[in-house]
């Protein structure tokens, strides 16, 4: 009995409550840890592709240019097709307005018209002289309707869907399903190079093949190769001829996957590859760990050259971006992860390792270099930025940051935020005066200006232990030969403290956009009461000011998109700053 | 010995009510459209039946009343309504109360944390803003994701507030949490845990009053049912999904509009815990409409 009304006492209590703390979700499986973001670009070496890059080429040259449905089609259907295109509002899409240059268009289908079609058609119409026209505008992702009737020798009716794409032919299927099986990404992870026969579902529009390419804003396609009870998606560029990315899936019992987009593809991936764990580099001399943060950027850890600890912990804490168009207008932006973090510009590519070449194309070392790019950049107001590690076989090192615009206008400054934590427990930090060094003694800041005095050799600072063990600093000049065109810095060096944190942990947004003086944030952890720095652990911050300019031939922290061979591209002009390392002759070797 | 069999029957018939109760809760049908012009607006000398609060200015932070009676409509902000940092969610009850949740715009600078969790209130006569509810803290709350209150709905015949919040959320811990809010007293009366809810709506379906809200972490729609005190009645249902609809194919919910045919005008972003900001409004609007005999929402537009 005492059993009966336990049990229903838990029924009175608990029938209508919803009580549950937390629900925990299963962490990354082996499917999004081994998925692949390709880094193909360009087109395939093959001979479809080539030959369909010259029709297309040819269609651009036309004065209508538009490339017409290459799918076999009737004579009623090519009448149609005739109508819709010697149209001078169904093409009008097809050129850019201002300087008529032309878009890559292309019918993708000649259809008979349905009912629905009809629906805001007045009569008279016969239904089954009418057909429907698709063109596919790949330059804005965009796609037009007609509605022609044949017997009246007229189109009826024009729609204009933005951001949408019709149902792709047969012929860009097979495109897709070639590109597919020549990639060698695809080959290594299905364990063979698959036929077509294999590929499944790439018949479907985007929408229906449940794949999207929402960042490039192109039409992509997910050919789909079944193996026992996986499934690998293949995303397919259309508008660029190239693979996106490979992911498995299982192919489930309980209906359809989820679709593998190309965002999800990249997030997905850089989260659990790189944001949620470190990775291990060792190359050449150097060793560290890097990752990707919530807010600070691409982050290295434990850093050590022949086996000699050099930095704690480098990142990029923020970017400040002040427009003196408007008092106070502007942003301050953290970079860093795409899921659960505080970052307004994400990493949609994973950290990049590159041989680093000297002027005569010698290998002198390697780059760790990461983007952070806004979904709609180049367009105003969005953003991409570089930040860039050089490591030389030599022992020098180059922690750099770029602004390749756009940002919200022309009269921008870019203040970049780095904090760079040496690992020696006992250093000193000193300046150039124009004859000697001069060591600082308690936390402060400089800016670099005019009349800064440097060394012959370039160097404006100098931090070493008591052995004269350590760098020379050099900062931004214009001498580094990545467009730069000088750092005009703040640099402040504060004593590496753990209890409270200074920043050694991911840090929140330390500053805000608009401060033109020292007000950076790092000042937070100087005044008001500065300490002393001797023999201490050191962090530098470098806050580098960067006046954006779109002067033609004179862009700078700028990027513009410009129409070339019917889609748009991207011209660049990044402002690298940030300071080079070199070591001081005690620690050469 | 009946002593104690008085006792089962009175919970065999207690536990026999609240069950059948969860299942069917009939309410009278309204839209749920009860908000009232703030007295305050008219002594500023604004006209209130053409006046609106917003939160959504990227340059003014806080909450800014507009006045779009003349051609060139008047902003009006009190200094209060700016203390909050950057605002996100509104409702407004039936005697004109506005109510507000603070969420991060770029960066976290003027929206720490530790206040993410706090609905303010707006008095309808003074017009000043100030905390209403604070809403409890998990202890594990860390610096990944920036978010607390993210969605408000209000419910007029039992003046509640919903508030959806996902403070303390991790990528691996789903720990948001529903509240039900007393609108008049700030008491909270009862919360579903454990789901990360984003935007929320009130409709009426199948003769019930319902709860309607978008997952943050999917593009799943789930329903509760309300009672007409406006009490979580039973567990979430599955209603429908976003997925593979609209240009993205994986909009997240922002907000859930009933309109007065019963269907719901569902507002989809992309979100993804981040503080990315599109420079053009990327939402997508889909409407759902609820099948009689199916028992089912299908997608119209």
């Amino acid at each position: 009995m005492g059993r009966v009304i336990q049990l229903l006492l838990l029924l009175v209590v608990f029938s209508c409550n919803n009580q549950r703390s937390q629900t925990v979700l299963p962490a990354y499986t082996d499917d999004v840890l081994q998925s692949v973001i390709a880094d193909t670009t360009g087109y395939y070496n093959n001979e479809i592709l080539q030959q369909q890059l010259k029709i297309i080429n040819k269609a651009l040259q036309q004065p209508i240019p538009i490339l017409l449905c290459e799918d076999t089609l009737n004579s009623k259907q090519l009448v149609a097709q005739s109508i819709a295109v010697n149209d001078s509002v169904f093409v009008n899409g097809c050129k850019n307005v201002v300087t008529k240059q032309p878009y890559r268009c292309e019918i993708f289908g000649v259809y008979p018209a349905r009912e629905s079609d009809m629906a805001a058609i007045k009569a008279p119409y016969l239904l089954n002289t009418c057909f429907r026209i698709e063109l596919y505008n790949y330059a804005l992702n965009n796609t037009i309707v007609a509605i022609v009737d044949n017997s009246q020798q007229k189109v009826l009716a024009i729609q204009n869907n933005n951001q949408t794409q019709p149902d792709i032919p047969a012929y860009l299927k097979k495109i897709a399903i070639k590109i597919a099986i020549e990639s060698p990404q695809l080959q290594q992870a299905y364990g063979l190079k698959p036929t077509d026969k294999d590929a499944l579902m790439a018949s479907t529009k985007t929408a229906l093949n449940r794949s999207h390419c929402e960042r490039s804003r192109h039409l992509c396609v997910a050919p789909t190769f079944v193996k026992a009870n996986k499934a690998l998606w293949a995303i397919v560029d259309l508008s660029d001829f190239k693979l996106v990315g490979l992911r498995w899936t299982n192919t489930g019992t309980t209906g359809p996957a989820a679709p593998i987009t190309e965002r999800k593809l990249q997030d997905d991936k850089i989260t659990a590859c790189f944001c949620e764990k470190e990775t291990a580099l060792q190359k050449d001399d150097w060793k560290m760990n890097y990752m990707l943060t919530s807010s600070d950027g691409l982050r290295v850890s434990a850093v050590s050259y022949k086996n000699q600890p050099i930095l704690q912990s480098a990142k990029l804490v923020d970017w400040h971006v002040s427009y003196s168009g408007t008092d106070g207008f502007g942003y301050s932006d953290a970079v860093g992860c795409p899921y659960f973090s505080q970052a307004a510009v994400i990493a949609i590519d994973p950290p990049m390792v590159a041989a680093l070449k000297d002027e005569t194309n010698k290998v002198v070392g390697f780059v760790l270099e990461q983007t952070f790019k806004s979904e709609g950049w180049p367009t105003p107001c969005n953003y991409n930025y570089r930040q860039r590690y050089e490591f030389y076989k030599d022992g020098r090192f180059r922690i750099a940051a770029a602004s390749i615009g756009r940002g919200c206008g022309s009269d921008g400054t870019y203040r970049p935020v780095f904090r760079i934590a040496f690992a020696n427990p006992q250093n000193n930090f000193g300046e150039w005066n124009g004859n000697s060094w001069q060591y600082w003694q308690k936390e402060k800041w400089q800016l670099q200006q005019a009349n800064t005095a440097y060394t012959t050799q370039g160097y404006q600072y100098i931090i070493n232990n008591k052995n004269n063990n350590g760098f020379f600093i050099m900062p931004g000049n214009g001498q580094f030969k990545d467009g730069g065109k000088g750092d005009n810095a703040y640099v402040y060096v504060t004593m590496q403290k753990t209890l409270p944190d200074e920043g050694e942990a991911d840090l929140v947004t330390i500053g805000p956009c608009c401060n033109i003086d020292y007000k950076q944030g790092p000042e937070k952890f100087i005044e008001p009461m500065p300490d002393n720095i001797e023999n201490k652990q050191l962090v530098i911050w470098y806050v580098a000011q960067l006046k954006n300019d779109n002067t033609k031939g004179k862009e700078y922290c700028w990027a513009e998109a410009v129409l070339k061979n019917g889609m748009y591209t991207t011209l660049m002009y990044p402002c690298f700053c940030g300071p080079m390392f070199i070591p001081n002759q005690q620690n050469k070797n | 010995m009946v002593t104690c069999k008085k006792i089962l029957n009175a919970l065999l018939l207690v536990t026999i009510i609240n069950l059948v109760a969860c299942k069917q809760q009939l309410v009278e049908y309204s839209d749920n459209n009860c908000k009232k012009n703030a007295a305050f607006i008219n002594k500023l000398g604004l006209n209130a039946s053409k006046a609106y609060f917003t939160t959504a200015d990227k340059k003014i932070m806080g909450l800014v009343l507009v006045d779009a009676s003349a051609e060139k409509p008047k902003v009006y902000q009190d200094s209060s309504w700016k203390k909050a940092g950057w605002l996100a969610p509104i409702q407004i009850d039936l005697e004109g109360n506005v109510y507000v949740g603070p969420a991060p715009f770029i960066n976290v600078l003027y929206n720490p944390l530790s206040n993410q969790n706090t609905v303010y209130k707006v008095a309808a006569q003074s017009g000043i803003m100030a905390p209403f509810v604070q809403l409890p803290f998990d202890n594990s709350t860390q610096t990944q994701n920036p978010f607390g209150i993210i969605g408000l709905a209000y419910l007029c015949e039992a003046n509640t507030l919903y508030v959806s919040t996902v403070a303390g959320s991790t990528i691996q811990f789903e720990k948001g949490c529903v509240y039900q809010v007393d609108a008049t007293t700030g008491k909270i009366k009862n919360k579903i845990s454990g789901i990360d809810v984003l935007g929320m709506g009130i409709s009426y379906s199948s003769g019930q009053r319902k709860l309607y809200f978008g997952k943050a972490r999917n593009s799943e729609v789930y329903s509760i049912t309300l009672n007409e005190k406006g009490d979580f009645i039973g567990e979430p249902i599955f209603e429908f999904s976003l997925q593979g609809l609209g240009i993205r194919g994986d909009d997240k919910v922002r907000r859930i509009k009933s309109e007065k045919d019963g269907s719901l005008v569902v507002y989809g972003i992309e979100f993804n815990f981040n503080l990315v900001a599109p420079s053009e409004k990327l939402e997508t609007i889909y409407k759902f409409v609820f099948n009689e005999e199916q028992k089912k929402w299908f997608f119209l537009l």
